[in-house]
């Protein structure tokens, strides 16, 4: 009862109290603290007569109390005290405060996960271990992300203010991009054993309910609309053993027409306001489109690709480009629509996406290209990680009786090569080749394989690595083609030069100039490069182990002025204990070695993942890029 | 989840005055915004009967004067749980004052 009242209330009882405190991790605690209070009094003194009410007065009163404590040392609150004066709450006000709450937990200083996690527990009113198992994952991973989310967006001191002109856009599609990805993954639940997390793809709805009263504008209303249509195919989209059903196989008496006219009327409103259409706004027309046609025969194609055409020019993203392809064979006939995904085929962001090899088996099963199709749904099976999409995929492609194999398979045909080799050969080809047997399909006769799909299958891998690696996995497929009898598989593909260590290595120096890295990381930058120590030295050097004056470190590790310049800064008033240290302290069950602990602060030494990670994606270079300078 | 609410009333039930449907837009604008709220409407008192009894099928007009409470406004609504729903029907309550209300859960 009192989880159903904070479920409904939390979004605006959060809201006015971190108008009021200017800190969304202070105003949470106040109205956990305001639950608490509920759970010890009204079982005693019975429901008060509008709970969500007394939720928020019991907060606030907290909050005003924790206020004044504050101003008692600290006289710059005026603000705080305007606001406790001119304390009126109105039903604009709510709104307010839950669009800004929303744009608050969608802030782009976080990554993205935890913009959804927050943005659940705020306004969804959601328990750490209720979004934990919607996610699939444990309840510290979600605490941690939560607690960590908080923390970023008071070091980056993100205030509760709309965003200003410039960057309103931007930010308003942080917010419709976390509602979208709240409802797919109820939606289109990417792994586990059920294609449907009902719960989430409700709470997804509600938010876009909320943000469309709060901020009525085309995308919000066009992705409003675009849920509750796609919501409107719920219970028809499995069958009854949990199996996916293709739109247009769906019986469309089981569609839900409150959920499609609720779409149409977001749409209709969306339409009034004008203006060129956005992505969502494109994605609800074609929506509209399916729902509008009573049977699948009658579906607009010729509407929906031109939809498509449009939604490609904005968003070219090739999961667009492949569903575009998907209504221009129903459009146009499969041989166009089939056309359109060789490209995608090189595309390394679709490598591992199923539904294109099942959309292309779709396109050459109406081309009457039984075997080809057959083989393109066992390598979608192959790749999908629903359960149920996955069994649905094995049973198309067992539908289609088996060709006669023309020669050798591909799969069976890299097991005897790999088995042919010495294990370290094995190991190091068997990378490139199952890589190869996923993307070409296991069987495959090797008679069929083509050099454009071979190039295209290794260059959508491997295209963007380093030459060294490029050259590796060229060599493994060449000895394989030429093994098998097709060397001219390989043709289309030429090894890379590779650059001379020097040049890789003269750059570093300067590569973090302009990062805005932070202090420590400088320190550490610094001291790897003017060391030239390997890493993990320089990682496990203690603070007792320094000295500063001639430095240098009892461990024999030698630096220059940068490193001493920024030295004492980082160890500020430390006297022992890890030099480099984590962000944050270790949790109770992984406490690390006593060695590794600050015996001031209690946080872990930096780990060397960390480190790398944290210079990768600041410099685009490895650590150890950085040592062997001089 | 999704229940039908069934407002009921009978002769004692006072008419709606302006406080009421001042309070009900608010609630109703509110719920359908969350997304909640599916469809809702008030409904006639009388109304028609039909009944089948074989091949027999007859129309009898309304009122019916043997139901001492009739239904006079429907809800459809979409909740977390069976909690939500008895709080949505609470907050309802309270704005159209005694009476009772029937909740169903749509299967």
């Amino acid at each position: 009862m009192i989880d159903a009242v904070w479920k409904l209330e939390s979004a605006k009882i959060i809201g006015s109290l971190t108008r009021l405190v200017g800190d969304v991790g202070l105003a949470e605690e106040f109205a956990q603290d305001a639950l608490v209070a509920a759970m010890e009094r009204w079982p005693a003194e019975g429901t008060p007569g509008n709970p969500g009410a007394w939720l928020t007065a019991v907060a606030r009163r907290r909050a005003i109390d924790h206020i004044r404590a504050e101003r008692r040392h600290d006289q710059t609150h005026e603000r705080m005290a305007h606001d406790l004066r001119h304390d009126d709450d109105t039903g604009e006000q709510d709104r307010d405060d839950t669009l800004r709450l929303m744009f608050l937990s969608c802030h782009p200083v976080l990554p993205p996960p935890a913009r959804v996690a927050l943005t659940l527990r705020l306004l969804g009113g959601m328990g750490n271990a209720e979004i934990a198992r919607a996610f699939l994952t444990g309840e510290q991973v979600i605490a941690r992300r939560v607690a960590d989310a908080k923390r970023a967006l008071a070091e980056h001191r993100v205030g509760f203010d709309l965003p200003v002109a410039d960057e309103a856009a931007e930010r308003l599609a942080s917010v419709l991009e976390v509602v979208y990805l709240i409802f797919n993954e109820g939606y289109a639940a990417a792994s586990g054993d059920d294609l449907m997390r009902p719960g989430l793809t409700l709470e997804a709805l509600r938010l876009g309910g909320m943000l469309a009263e709060a901020a009525p504008q085309s995308e919000v209303l066009g992705l409003l609309a675009l849920m509750e249509i796609q919501a409107s195919r719920a219970d028809a989209r499995t069958g009854p053993s949990g199996e996916p059903i293709p739109l247009h196989e769906q019986d469309r008496g089981r569609w839900d027409r409150l959920r499609i006219r609720r779409g149409f009327t977001a749409m209709l409103r969306a339409r009034e306001l004008g203006g060129p259409p956005g992505p969502y706004l494109l994605q609800a027309a074609i929506a509209v489109c399916h729902a509008q046609a009573p049977t699948a025969e009658e579906t607009d194609w010729a509407q929906i690709v031109s939809l498509y055409e449009l939604l490609v020019r904005l968003t070219p993203t090739p999961v667009v480009r492949l569903n575009r392809a998907m209504a221009v064979g129903m459009a146009r006939g499969p041989r166009a629509g089939l056309d359109l995904t060789e490209d995608l085929t090189a595309d390394p962001a679709l490598r591992n996406y199923h539904l294109l090899p099942a959309v292309r088996a779709d396109l050459l099963l109406r081309l009457g290209r039984a075997e080809p199709a057959r083989r393109e749904f066992l390598r979608a099976a192959a790749l999908a990680d629903n359960a149920a999409e996955r069994a649905f995929l094995a049973r198309r492609a067992a539908g289609i009786p088996a060709g006669e194999p023309a020669g050798p398979l591909l799969g069976p045909a890299v097991a005897e090569f790999l088995a042919g080799r010495t294990d370290a050969t094995a190991r190091s080809y068997g990378q490139t080749l199952r890589r190869l047997r996923t993307a070409l399909g296991e069987q495959t006769p090797l008679a069929e394989l083509t050099p454009a799909e071979t190039a295209r299958a290794v260059t959508s891998a491997w295209g963007g690595a380093a030459p060294r690696t490029w050259n590796r996995h060229l060599a493994a497929l060449r000895s394989f083609c030429a093994w098998a009898g097709r060397p001219d598989l390989g043709a289309e593909l030429a090894r890379r030069a590779e650059p001379a260590p020097a040049i890789r290595r003269g750059a570093p120096v300067h590569v973090w100039s302009g990062t805005g890295a932070a202090p420590r990381e400088l320190a550490l930058w610094w001291l790897l490069h003017e060391s030239a120590a390997p890493v993990t030295r320089v990682l496990a050097l203690n603070v007792e182990d320094l000295d500063l004056d001639d430095r240098r470190s009892r461990t024999g590790i030698t630096w220059r002025s940068r490193t001493a310049a920024l030295l004492p800064a980082l160890i500020g008033d430390r006297t022992r204990g890890p030099l480099f240290l984590s962000g944050r302290r270790p949790a109770p069950a992984r406490a690390p070695a006593e060695g590794d602990l600050c015996p001031h602060t209690g946080r872990r030494r930096l780990s060397y993942e960390r480190a790398e990670h944290l210079f990768k994606q600041a410099t685009g270079h490895t650590l150890s890029d950085l040592k062997s300078q001089d | 989840m999704r229940y039908l609410l069934l407002s009921l009333a009978d002769e004692n039930t006072p008419a709606p005055d302006e406080r009421l449907f001042a309070e009900m837009g608010a609630f109703i604008q509110e719920m359908s915004a969350k997304g909640i709220l599916l469809a809702t409407g008030g409904l006639e008192p009388g109304g028609l009967r039909m009944t089948s009894s074989g091949e027999e099928v007859t129309v009898t007009d309304g009122p019916f004067t043997e139901a001492k409470e009739v239904a006079v406004g429907f809800a459809l609504v979409e909740v977390r749980s069976e909690d939500e729903v008895l709080e949505l029907a609470r907050r309802f309550r309270r704005i159209v004052g005694d009476g009772v209300s029937e909740i169903r859960r749509v299967q």
